[in-house]
């Protein structure tokens, strides 16, 4: 009787861990996958003909200091967002800590050059449209890779049209517009050498793996900000 | 007889309630060794960063012992796993380790300057998760570690950065590859990103 209620017991315990890692196992939301992957393979070809070498360059000319100056500033930029949205989902400690890190950097931190928020305790968070959409139930939808951007999907698409929207730089004259987007670009890119080379050698298929990274850690970053705004 | 039934209860119940506690503690003690010794090592040893063969000797001798590379690959591996024939399963199982083991060790030299925190580690079954914390950089990376209990000691089945699962990647990797050119293609892969 004992016996056969661990056998039963047993089974039930393997058959819930199969179900779990089944559940795992789905299908990768990627309905237009050829036409994605030929956004991909131009976004490969345009960084190896364009966007590597000026960073090569980039990284030469302007000395190390400099460029964690321009990383900062944009950063901090970056953080006025990441703390509307913080608001916007919900997360009033977040949003304060977010908040904080704007008015220590632009002042102390003269006008975000340097990043003395983060020397004393206040440190970067994550927040971005897309993301508020996710925490408000909004799906993922199909992956989408972008011209130029990368990787994305149908709900950070949205949320990447709310931010230029609303970005300073969009209602700023087209010259200036343009090179303050582009300098971000190349630092960005600058900034992520060692992660897309890590992705390089890591990856079997690089279309496949950088997809379920990019489903993954946006997955990630909507169940944390879920998280944050049940949590008081 | 009673009463030395119920000492023996006692020190039954005390093995159950304390070895759960063991069990998280050398865990976490497991997953600091893995950790900070070896980057700590490579920090002591500038000579050592600079060697390839020398780093991935080191990540061989201290970290895959208490790595699971057969579960890990079947995990990654999924329903396609029954797919490859044991000869197979063998083949992409040692392949897959070795690409992993060289990727690792050529990213170590970069993360040397980091400090790993232990964060705390949660029991559920036969498995534990440690969360850890790499600092130094413009934002702490959150690494967890899932660790499953095996003939008595614990090792390593998947490992979480910022909420990215190798397990998962590679599942979506392999999957993707096998469906193309099927499980010769996916060991012919592994075999050309380990420079055969």
């Amino acid at each position: 009787m004992k016996s056969s209620r661990a056998a039963v017991l047993a089974t039930a315990l393997f058959a819930s861990i199969n179900v779990s890692a089944l559940a795992q196992e789905q299908q990768v939301n990627d309905p237009i996958e050829p036409i994605n992957r030929g956004i991909f393979a131009f976004n490969e070809l345009l960084d190896t003909i364009l966007i590597k070498p000026i960073v090569v360059t980039y990284n030469t000319v302007l000395p190390k200091p400099v460029r964690a100056g321009i990383t900062n500033v944009f950063s901090n930029l970056d953080d006025v967002f990441i703390s509307a949205n913080h608001v916007l989902q919900g997360r009033g400690k977040d949003a304060g800590t977010s908040f904080g890190r704007v008015l220590v950097n632009s002042t102390i931190g003269l006008g975000g050059l340097i990043d003395i928020a983060s020397m004393n305790g206040l440190q970067k968070g994550e927040g971005d449209f897309g993301q508020t959409l996710g925490v408000w139930g909004v799906d993922a939808g199909p992956y989408i890779v972008l011209p130029v951007l990368g990787p994305s999907n149908a709900r950070d698409t949205i949320g990447r049209a709310a931010r230029i929207a609303s970005d300073p730089r969009t209602y700023m004259p087209n010259a200036w517009s343009y090179s303050l987007t582009g300098l971000e670009y190349i630092q960005l890119r600058a900034d992520n050498v060692d992660n897309a080379k890590m992705v390089d050698s890591f990856s079997l298929d690089k279309y496949n793996f950088s997809r379920s990274i990019y489903m993954q850690r946006r997955n990630s970053l909507v169940t944390s900000g879920k998280e944050a705004s049940s949590s008081p | 007889m009673a009463s030395l039934r119920v000492v023996i209860f006692a020190i039954l119940s005390l093995f159950v309630i304390a070895l759960p506690a063991l069990a998280q503690n050398s865990t976490e003690d497991l997953v600091r060794r893995m950790a900070i010794d070896v980057t700590a090592e490579v920090r002591k040893n500038p000579d050592l960063a600079q060697s390839q063969t020398q780093l991935a000797a080191l990540v061989e001798r201290r970290l895959m012992p208490h790595f699971n590379f057969e579960r890990i690959t079947k995990l990654a591996m999924g329903r396609n796993w029954s797919k490859a024939s044991p000869a197979e399963q063998r083949q992409i199982v040692s392949e897959f380790s070795k690409l992993l083991v060289r990727t690792y060790s050529n990213a170590l030299a970069s993360l040397k300057d980091l400090d790993v925190q232990v964060r705390d580690s949660r029991k559920n079954g036969n498995d534990v998760t440690v969360r850890t914390q790499m600092i130094g950089r413009a934002k702490p990376v959150s690494i967890d570690y899932s660790l499953e209990s095996a003939g008595g000691s614990w090792r390593v089945y998947d490992v979480t950065v910022e909420g990215l699962s190798l397990v998962t990647t590679y599942r979506d990797d392999f999957n993707g590859m096998i469906s193309s050119s099927g499980v010769e293609g996916l060991i012919a892969m592994l075999k050309q990103k380990n420079g055969k």
